[in-house]
């Protein structure tokens, strides 16, 4: 790896200044769990390589998850590991324990973050699809302060977020009204760890359990498009639609439609469009379990 | 004291020799029966099935076992070698002065600098570092020995290669036509054919209730030993090299060492130690002659280990092979002949690509009785990674072929694929493809042994089967 | 340079190292401790696996200044002078490495579940070794070790454990 500097920061504050400080003369790229960037800069090329990393593992603020009035918070520094072991995730979101769970292999998972996994934003992000079906925001600290912005829209186009040079993301917030909303994920790779996804769909929904019907279903998608999308026909099909096998293999079908998958050395365009069919209906199903489940409980 | 008594010791000695002259000659050889040096089939020493504990198994366990790359010398300097990255091209110039300037690089070596550029196991195509042609995007064109790896590796950028890109020919079936220029002229792009002729193929197929065709492909493989390549250099003052490597065939490495650069074998020591894995892929030199020339430049022990990239671009692979195989058989499912053509995808440089020919071509037909066999087995160039040893030389690309091929005729003729292989099978006694009688043959007991342990006759692992029973 | 104190074995160690240097160069080659390998550099094959602060991680993800002031825990730290740990005595008994190179970070990975997961199912064992990958041996035999180790705490509850 080339030769660069390394400035800690103490804390979030003390992150967002040496960003602005270093980013206005020099290239600088921020270090978290190190999975994803020191992956990149081991073979990079001289054109390639930052001149100073500023390390912001230890910035204690960017940790935590807790219920705020806002919903819940997740940390941006949040490792893989702890979002499984998380006793309110557990609770709240089996699906996001899901998503963590299908991210590379333990050592990575004690290591990488969920805000690391996301501002690295491939197409086939892991952890992106469960939390924008959830209508997750975003938090972002820059020298000009914080602001907010919907998940979806944060994830601009591959590798490419909507991070100005001196901002970090700094928290995940699954909004109050979806706390505890049933939500499922899969991932299809061609191995079952330590794999790129193919393919990625989570689905979200509220049961009207007077007519049966589906509620606010949210069907998000990964890997398919440049950056994680809704598949918006699916949704408003779903809208008001009695929860049945056929209508959860229709959704499947206009979700693949929604795509705009590639074709490459892992699958074909049409085969990923397949994937998506398959699995939609599969992650429908599992949320519905999740849903009876849940009423059962009460 | 010795009574001096010359004439009679003389003549004593004379008739001595006289009736060595006269001794009856020894009678005429017998030839042995064949049958005598056979062993008995399953005959087993005393050591099989007896459990041992592996002498290298405590050293592992503790971290304790030294590698080549764990291994420091005093003043040891890190060598990067820089690769092509273009599939094929002239090398019309390498600059390799502003990588000589920065500071912590002490030697840089290009192709010119090698005594003799050539070397391999059989033939002679492979440059220890490309000096007027690139072959492959793995190519090495030039080495440098710095300080530390990072300087190295940086110094390879700051050495300028100028290219003159030729079309590569990657499709090895393009290859084989031979109209396309040799990649390696004047030598041919097929450099090396093999065939197999036995009994009379086109009579068998004549004969045949049905001819099956079947095209079968297969893809390039690495080896992907966990530990890469390494090799370490250091000289005496005799002029000796010693070059610690994770070389398998040291004494192949040996001569190889010796040719290139120029000394005699005498004055060449190479060892081997615990090596990460190798699956065929460290069977030829690789670093050993660049971290020999090196360290004699700087007069400092060099080492230099190969990155994961490097291990995928620039040392050996399993050959892809292009398989159509021509089936007749009887209506019951015997076969009757065979005929088979077999293109090797054989990379850049030869190496293993020999032994591969021969192995796939010989194995190409089955472990199956089949008295009409024509097997025609071609390797040509192509600019792609050098294609050499992996456990097998051949055989397991033929397998997946002749093997899909049974299941295809079986499931045409409403045979069940288990029955037409025993029908078929190898015995005691059968002719290989090269007519050589074969013993100890267990196809048929291994066969159904397997058929029995996976629960073949409850539909288990048949087309038609259930996913049910004990999976591994 | 940065100036790194890590603990390492249980021993306070200090190291002069570039800020870029990783956590497995600075153990390899500032500390001799070369038991952890490097087979990828980039975290696929988790040969370099150790331990940091009790958890299992790729140590050529991590950059030594990262590792400051943390414990660290690498293959040469588990066994004492008097016993091997449970691990190293069933993988040898087992013959569960081969070659030997993934051993370590095998071994670093099948402590990292035992410490959490005293009692694995296979497909537990399966997905602890997930990131540590071997092309010598298929893992069945460090899955039977493993789950060995598991049994023998199991049975022997009170049995003082090495590490």
């Amino acid at each position: 790896m080339r030769a660069f500097e390394v400035f800690s920061a103490k804390d979030s504050q003390h992150a967002v200044a040496l960003l602005a400080q270093h980013a206005a003369t020099s290239k600088v790229k921020v270090l978290a769990g190190g999975t994803d960037l020191l992956a990149d800069l081991k073979f990079a090329p001289s054109s390639h390589a930052p001149a100073v990393v500023v390390d912001i593992s230890r910035v204690d603020d960017f940790r935590g998850i807790r219920k705020t009035k806002e919903g819940l918070s997740i940390g941006s520094l949040v490792t893989h590991t702890e979002i499984m072991n998380s006793p309110i995730i557990r609770d709240l979101f089996p699906a996001l324990v899901d998503a963590a769970h299908t991210i590379g292999a333990v050592q990575t998972r004690n290591l990488g973050t969920l805000g690391g996994n996301l501002v690295t934003a491939v197409p086939s992000v892991d952890s992106g699809p469960t939390l924008v079906a959830l209508d997750a925001v975003v938090t972002i600290l820059g020298s000009g302060g914080k602001r907010h912005m919907p998940l979806a829209e944060f994830f601009v186009g591959p590798r490419k977020t909507a991070l100005k040079s001196d901002e970090l993301l700094a928290e995940i917030i699954i909004p109050t009204e979806n706390l505890g909303k049933p939500t499922h994920f899969l991932k299809f790779g061609l191995r079952k760890g330590q794999a790129l996804a193919l393919v990625n769909v989570a689905s979200s929904i509220w049961v009207d359990w007077e007519k049966t019907t589906f509620k606010a279903a949210r069907v998000a998608l990964g890997a398919v498009a440049p950056k994680v999308i809704h598949a918006t026909s699916a949704e408003s099909f779903l809208e008001g639609r009695p929860i049945t096998r056929e209508a959860m293999e229709e959704a499947g079908k206009l979700a693949a439609g929604d795509a705009r998958p590639i074709s490459d050395m892992r699958a074909s365009a049409e085969y990923r469009k397949d994937l998506i069919a398959v699995l939609t209906r599969r992650t429908l199903e599992g949320a519905y379990a999740l849903a009876q489940a849940k009423r059962t409980e009460k | 004291m010795v009574e001096k008594k010359p004439a009679v010791i003389e003549k004593e000695a004379q008739k001595d020799a006289l009736e060595l002259l006269r001794a009856p000659a020894p009678a005429p050889l017998v030839p042995l029966p064949i049958e005598v040096l056979v062993p008995e089939a399953r005959q087993q020493t005393p050591a099989v099935r007896q459990r041992a504990t592996r002498s290298d198994a405590r050293t592992h366990g503790l971290g304790q076992t030294k590698y080549i790359d764990d291994m420091y010398l005093p003043g040891m300097l890190f060598a990067k070698i820089k690769r092509a990255g273009v599939a094929s091209a002239r090398i019309v110039s390498v600059d390799t002065k502003e990588a000589e300037a920065m500071p912590g690089v002490v030697a840089v070596i290009t192709g010119r600098d090698i005594p003799c550029n050539t070397f391999g196991p059989s033939l002679k195509d492979q440059p220890v570092l490309a000096d007027e042609r690139v072959f492959h995007a793995g190519d090495g064109v030039a080495a440098v020995a710095a300080v530390t790896e990072q300087i190295a590796t940086e110094a390879l950028e700051k050495i300028h290669v100028e290219y003159e890109p030729i079309e590569p020919v990657l499709d090895p079936l393009a290859s084989l036509k031979l109209e396309t220029p040799g990649l390696h002229a004047p030598s041919p792009n097929i450099y090396g054919h093999k065939v197999i002729k036995k009994g009379d193929v086109a009579k068998a197929f004549a004969e045949s209730y049905r001819v099956f065709e079947g095209s079968f492909r297969t893809q390039m493989v690495e080896h992907v030993p966990l530990e890469p390549h390494s090799s370490l250099a250091t000289w005496d003052p005799n002029g000796r090299v010693t070059i610690y490597s994770t070389l398998g065939r040291i004494t192949l490495g040996r001569a190889d060492i010796s040719r290139t650069l120029g000394v005699p074998m005498s004055r060449v020591r190479i060892i081997a130690t615990i090596v990460g894995g190798n699956f065929g892929g460290k069977n030829e030199i690789t670093t050993e002659p660049v971290v020999a020339l090196l360290s004699k430049k700087t007069g400092r022990p060099v080492k230099c280990t190969f990155t994961r990239p490097e291990e995928f671009m620039s040392s050996t692979t399993r050959h892809p092979l292009i398989m159509d195989y021509k089936t007749g058989v009887t209506k019951e499912g015997r076969i009757l002949g065979r005929q088979i053509r077999l293109v090797l995808d054989g990379g850049a440089y030869c190496s293993w690509s020999e032994t591969t020919l021969g192995k796939a071509c010989i194995l190409s037909a089955g472990p199956y009785k089949i008295d009409n066999l024509y097997a025609e087995a071609f390797v040509v160039y192509t600019n792609k990674t050098m294609t050499g040893a992996m456990r097998g030389f051949g055989a397991p690309q033929v397998c997946f072929a002749y093997e899909s091929q049974m299941d295809d005729m079986a499931k045409a003729l409403g045979i069940d694929p288990l029955e037409m292989r025993l029908m078929n099978a190898l015995e005691e006694g059968s002719l290989s493809p090269t007519s050589q009688k074969l013993h100890s043959v267990v196809v048929k007991e291994s066969l159904l042994q397997a058929a029995e342990r996976f629960g073949w006759k409850n539909g288990n692992g048949s087309a038609n089967g259930s996913a049910n029973g004990s999976r591994t | 340079m940065a100036e790194v104190t890590m603990t390492v074995n249980g021993e306070r160690r200090t190291a002069h190292v570039a800020p870029e240097t990783t956590l497995l160069r600075m153990l390899r080659d500032e500390l001799q401790l070369t038991g952890s390998k490097l087979g990828c550099d980039v975290g696929d094959c988790g040969a370099c696996t150790v331990m940091v602060d009790g958890k299992s991680v790729n140590s050529c993800l991590m950059l030594a200044v990262q590792a400051d002031g943390r414990e660290v825990l690498t293959i040469e730290g588990l066994a004492t002078k008097e016993q091997l740990h449970p691990l190293q005595q069933l993988f040898e008994e087992k013959g569960s490495l081969q070659c030997g190179f993934c051993g370590p970070g095998v071994l670093m990975s099948a402590k990292a579940l035992l410490d959490e997961n005293p009692d694995p199912t296979e497909p537990e064992i399966r997905d602890a070794l997930a990131g540590n990958l071997c092309r010598c041996t298929g893992y069945t035999k460090m899955i039977e070790a493993i789950q060995a180790v598991a049994q023998l705490r199991h049975e022997r509850p009170a049995a003082k454990s090495v590490a």
